[in-house]
């Protein structure tokens, strides 16, 4: 343990470890003795937190040094480099060093030649700047889930909370997966305590259909980006030079001394940063060999040459019509998780019928996995095609979603229904923001997935205070409650106004960068204009519905339902913390989110570099070089970047 | 040096030292008929039964690759092909077939406990002793009559374990449907060998493919594609394959439910490992494949039958209300899933050396399936009592809060079923795609294996529809009948506890059990040694 980062290891893997057994501890106590179950969950939810807390705080220094202000060279990369993985034997026998890799596997294909990465299923989870703060809001969104379904769970807690570690299990690893398949294992493990969840403590009548909906539905979309993921594995094997001492690996210039490099198909790998190489390398080379075939025609023009020219352009062809088959599957399971508008039909009844605990976890953190997948696996994995079909088509979508989404959480009566949509409605823009695959709109999504987890989470987690009143959000019935309850009143005034993006709380910010992104565009001009104005009306829209909503809650004449109980108050001492901790840290996040950002846009660049290329392939001007920002000098600021430093050399 | 005829005879008299655990099964079963008469107890037959299966157990564990060595050293110094001559060919497959079919007969033993009464408990465990051995020489067998008898040695104690519980109706026309289709397929496979027989002049098994393919060479034989669509249609019969699976669903529902968890394993089992070997997928003949897809239409015509399998077993299983019923139609399907692996092992061209070769994602389905679909058996197996039996799915209704330790187990088995990660059933399915998408892309098959995965894909989503609706009855519904308080045998939730954990345990990380099938199935290829085969 003298090596820091060996500690990281230890405790990325004790995070990802700890709800497992924090679930078998709240099963078991809640077979002995249900009364304690509650606070035994809380206790060990509260551990978490903290563990995660202080993994988060000794990482974000390594992840912000890692943008490369220090080397140059380094922020040329173009695949994630994940610190803290458990199995990274570091370079040689040396444990201080990392090559971001880890030897720990789980399933192994055929065997591989010396020096070839193995073609192999590993246990490969790491952290990086898109990860790190979504691990956070998952262990900080369980702790607010355990505490608001404190009195609305009555029936076998133990069993209830011991589901929601088993959920947070499955997210967190799918956030920190760096391996295809891992990453689709845990991001599929979510269906199974989502289906007891809503099933067995769903409100409504019809809780088992909608679990059984929400878990085929999902189910179906996620199979298809299995094919997906086994298609680009498949279809991107590592690419082999023939060396005298055998085959090797090669990622380097296509050109060397003079000669063109001959890739040949090596082994297949399923470790997402070594995927996202060899998709780039293989496109890079399927377009070198057809500019070099053309050049080779035009100078000694010959039926060989005409004909090594046409296989060239065909295999380049093919590559790429792969590769937009492959977009479109891979995206089905991330569509269908978000959800991205004509395959949200299973969302009204999830999100209704769920106990207010799940719906929280559902729209904080689950909607997150989809959206998170497009960020993690569909755009670094078939960049290409994200480029030519993202904006018009899933964009597109995207904006007809904010839109109809928003309406309909205009016409709503029940005000969890109405909280759904609008989720839906600020989901289209994070897709919006993905899509535009620059700078500012994808680290406004990235933001922007932190924030709306905070602030819709805060959302829903505060209607737990009228079901435990009440058990009606029928916004009929309710009226005047700011008299009557000043304190939730204030809160809920404070978490709806960052859910409709008032500056100096949390979403503004990350909603301005993606409007940002949109408006930017060199590539996205006239759609990204349109969009860009969908993009805005969605929040002048979610403004006309949430103050709607708030004027008929807390402002017209008082009225309430028959309480349930005694007389009902104002916010106890446990839902003072539930619902005041997430909407102070909307409030912080407004204010200063540099630091998140910092963390954050080493890990976008990434992606944008990689989108770059794919521009680059298509036939488009690359986007102007990169500026690095230096945050010591940035203590205020918002989104400017302040001081531009001319772009470092890159090494050749 | 040694002369042909003195390495025939060599391996002739050695093959013995190959069957040692098949003969010691066979030993024990007639024991256990004697005991049967001389003193009819239950307790006295499962132990000997056990003695039976712990002894062949431990000469397996002692023999271990000695076996191979020693198939080796009789052809040492000679330029002869064993796999061309033995009877009884220890190497590839052989030891983990073994291996599965021991494991499978303690499973077994632990669910006939509550179905066998003294008077037929050593009846009863012969028969199964019987089976095991023949689903063990299955691996080994290199001769189209020892096949045909390792065939028999598990169909015709089927028979036997059908008839001795004589309880009803139902139960009676399971037992002659299973007899009068079983005896039919059995005379079509028949058929089929005599045909290959007749082409070739040869019974051995790798000679029979080496002159086929080098015959195939120059043009095909119709008389070779009647005789390998014949065969294949006898074997699509013991995988329950469409069209050849119209027994299933009545055998399954009318059957014992411990003889029942036996046919929905074993048969498949043999079947799969008797197909691979017919088609030369392990051994291949130097000169390729005889039933190439560029030559011949058979890989198509398994695409065909794996894509209407598993879409007609998904389909007709969403209908269905009675349970075992249900579990006969996802049995169907999942052949049709693990069919995928055979097409593609077809379509593999001899030099290629593949992530996956098919036959080892089907050897692993085979292993996950056999321990979920069994361990749902088991459990039924462990609910089922006279005053509250377990027929259709609306019986289970509860069970989550009536019975939580096998309710949990049975999810398990479900969710793996679907394919849901982290159990077996996903590494299968998992492993399954891969090979089909890593298939070659060329013609004539061109796509159609991609096409294969995705129809998979679909089907699977299809699978989820009824396997989850047993999830919900179980857990999300109250009770329709009360908690027999009976007394039940504890031994089928034992056996249920073991498949589980080994569902879980290959889920999560396969690598305990895809090396071996993968060192099971490399693609070895046997030189086509003309003037061998033509002494012969």
């Amino acid at each position: 343990m003298d090596n820091p980062l060996d500690t990281l290891r230890m405790m990325l893997l004790a995070v990802l470890a700890l709800p497992l057994v924090c679930a078998v501890v709240t099963a078991a106590v809640g077979c002995c003795c249900p009364g304690l179950a509650r606070r035994v969950a809380l206790l060990l939810a509260l551990i978490q937190l903290g563990l995660t807390g202080s993994l988060v705080f000794l990482a974000a220094d390594t992840l912000v040094a890692r943008a490369g202000w220090t080397l140059g060279t380094e922020a040329t990369t173009t695949y994630f480099e994940p610190i803290a993985v458990p199995g990274d034997q570091g370079f040689g026998n040396n444990h201080l060093g990392q090559v971001h890799e880890t030897t720990w596997s789980l399933l192994t294909f055929a065997p591989v030649p010396q020096g070839l990465p193995p073609a192999e299923v590993q246990f490969y989870v790491g952290l990086d700047g898109l990860n790190v703060w979504l691990v956070m809001l998952t262990s900080l969104m369980t702790v607010v889930a355990i505490l608001i379904s404190w009195e609305a769970i009555q029936t076998r807690p133990g069993a209830f909370y011991a589901w929601l570690f088993a959920l947070q299990t499955g997210i967190i690893g799918a956030f920190v997966a760096f391996d295809a398949i891992l990453f689709y294992v845990f991001f599929e493990l979510t269906l199974i305590p989502s289906f007891f969840l809503i099933g067995y403590w769903g409100g409504g009548p019809a809780r088992r259909d909608a679990a059984k909906k929400f878990f085929l539905y999902t189910l179906c979309g996620s199979l298809l980006t299995l094919v997906g993921i086994v298609g680009v594995v498949l279809t991107n094997p590592t690419p082999v030079v023939q060396h005298k001492d055998g085959p090797l690996a090669h990622y380097g210039p296509l050109v060397v001394a003079g000669q063109p490099v001959t890739l040949e198909e090596g082994p297949i790998t399923f470790s997402i940063p070594r995927l996202m190489r060899n998709v780039q390398t293989w496109a890079d080379y399927h377009a070198a060999q057809v500019q070099r075939s053309t050049e080779s025609a035009t100078r000694t023009p010959s039926a060989e040459a005409q004909q090594a020219l046409t296989q060239a352009e065909l295999t380049n062809d093919r590559h790429r019509a792969v590769q937009v088959c492959l977009f479109f599957l891979l995206m089905m399971g991330f569509a269908v998780k978000t959800p991205i508008l004509p395959l949200h039909t299973w969302l009204p009844s999830a999100y209704g019928e769920a106990p207010i605990g799940m719906t929280l976890i559902l729209a904080a953190l689950l909607s997150k996995l989809g959206t998170f997948g497009i960020l993690r696996v569909v755009i670094p994995l078939t960049p290409d095609a994200a480029f030519l079909y993202g904006l018009p088509v899933f964009g597109f979508l995207g904006a007809v979603g904010i839109v109809y989404a928003a309406l309909c959480a205009f016409a709503q009566r029940d005000i969890k229904l109405l909280v759904a949509y609008s989720s839906v409605s600020h989901l289209g823009l994070i897709i919006l923001g993905l899509f535009t695959l620059n700078r500012e709109g994808l680290s406004g999504a990235t933001l922007h997935m932190l924030n709306h987890g905070l602030s819709t989470g805060t959302l829903f987690a505060l209607l737990a205070f009228l079901i435990d009143r009440y058990r009606t959000l029928d916004m009929r019935q309710y009226g005047g409650l700011i008299g009557r309850f000043p304190g939730f009143a204030f809160l809920l005034f404070v978490v709806c106004l960052a859910s409709v993006g008032l500056p100096g709380l949390n979403n503004f910010i990350s909603e301005m960068l993606m409007l940002a992104g949109l408006f930017e565009g060199q590539h996205t001009q006239t759609i990204g204009y349109g969009l860009a104005v969908a993009g805005t009306s969605g929040i002048i829209l979610s403004a006309w519905y949430t103050m709607t909503m708030l004027k008929c809650v807390l402002f017209s004449p008082h009225q309430e339902p028959a309480p349930v109980g005694e007389t009902p108050r104002d916010l106890n001492r446990r839902e003072a913390v539930a619902f005041g901790v997430p909407a102070a840290l909307c409030l912080l996040l407004g204010l200063y989110p540099q630091p998140v950002l910092d963390t954050i846009r080493p890990d976008t660049n990434v992606i944008v570099r990689c989108c770059d290329q794919a521009r680059v392939r298509a036939g488009y001007e690359p986007s102007p070089a990169e500026v690095l920002v230096q945050p010591e000098t940035d203590a205020d600021a918002l989104t400017v970047p302040p001081t531009a430093v001319p772009p470092l050399p890159v090494a050749p | 040096m040694k002369s042909l005829a003195d390495v025939q005879n060599a391996l002739l008299a050695g093959a013995v030292h190959f069957v040692l655990p098949e003969v010691v099964l066979v030993g024990t079963a007639c024991l256990l008929f004697v005991l049967a008469v001389v003193y009819p107890r239950r307790t006295a037959a499962v132990g000997l039964a056990l003695i039976g299966l712990t002894w062949a157990v431990a000469l397996t564990y002692s023999v271990g690759s000695g076996e191979t060595t020693a198939f080796w050293a009789f052809v040492e110094g000679t330029p002869y092909s064993p796999h061309l001559l033995a009877a009884i060919d220890p190497t590839g497959l052989a030891a983990l077939i073994r291996w599965l079919a021991l494991a499978s007969g303690f499973i077994f033993v632990l669910l006939a406990w509550p179905e066998i009464q003294d008077h037929n408990a050593g009846e009863y465990l012969g028969c199964l002793l019987v089976m095991i051995a023949g689903s063990s020489l299955i691996g080994r067998v290199n001769d189209l009559v020892s096949l045909f008898l390792a065939l028999e040695m598990v169909s015709i104690p089927t028979y036997v374990l059908l008839y001795l519980p004589l309880r009803g109706r139902g139960e009676q026309e399971a037992a002659v449907k299973y007899f009068l289709l079983s005896i039919l397929s059995s005379g079509v496979l028949l058929f089929g060998f005599s045909y290959l027989y007749g082409l070739t002049g040869t019974t051995n098994l790798g000679a029979l493919l080496a002159v086929l393919s080098a015959a195939h060479q120059h043009a095909i034989t119709p008389m070779a594609l009647i005789a390998i669509l014949m065969v294949i249609a006898a074997f699509g019969f013991r995988i329950s394959a469409v069209p050849f699976q119209f027994y299933a669903p009545d055998v399954y529902q009318g059957g014992p439910t411990g003889v029942v968890a036996q046919i929905a394993f074993i048969p498949k089992f043999i079947g799969f490992v008797a197909l691979v070997r017919v088609l030369g997928l392990v051994i291949r003949p130097q000169d390729g494949l005889p039933f190439e897809a560029s030559t011949t239409l058979i890989p198509l015509v398994l695409w065909v039958m794996a894509i209407v399998t598993m879409t007609f077993g998904n389909v007709l299983a969403l209908l269905q209300d009675d349970l075992k019923r249900l579990l006969a139609y996802s049995g169907i399907a999942h052949s049709g899933y693990m069919l995928i692996g055979i097409v593609v092992a077809c379509g593999l061209p001899g030099n290629s050396t593949p992530a996956l070769s098919g036959v080892d994602a089907t050897l692993f389905y085979l292993i996950a399936y056999g321990l979920m679909t069994v361990g749902a058996f088991a459990l039924i197996l462990y609910w089922n009592s006279q005053e509250r039996p377990i027929r259709t799915i609306d019986n289970l209704g509860g069970l989550g809060e009536s019975h939580p330790l096998s309710a949990a187990l049975m999810t398990v088995f479900l969710f793996s079923l679907i394919g849901m990660p982290m159990t077996a059933g996903f590494a299968g399915k998992f492993m399954l795609f891969v090979s089909a998408f890593e298939a070659p892309v060329e013609p004539p098959m061109q796509n159609l294996y991609r096409i294969l995965a995705v129809v998979a894909a679909v089907n699977a989503a299809i699978g989820a529809v009824y396997y989850l609706r047993i999830v919900g009855v179980m857990y999300l519904r109250d009770p329709l009948h009360p908690v027999s308080s009976a007394r039940r045998a504890v031994l089928p939730l034992f056996a249920a506890c073991l498949c589980a954990i080994g569902t879980v345990a290959f889920g999560v990380y396969p690598r305990l059990i895809a090396d071996s099938t993968q060192q099971a199935t490399p693609l070895v290829e046997v030189p086509g040694n003309a003037a061998v085969v033509a002494r012969m």
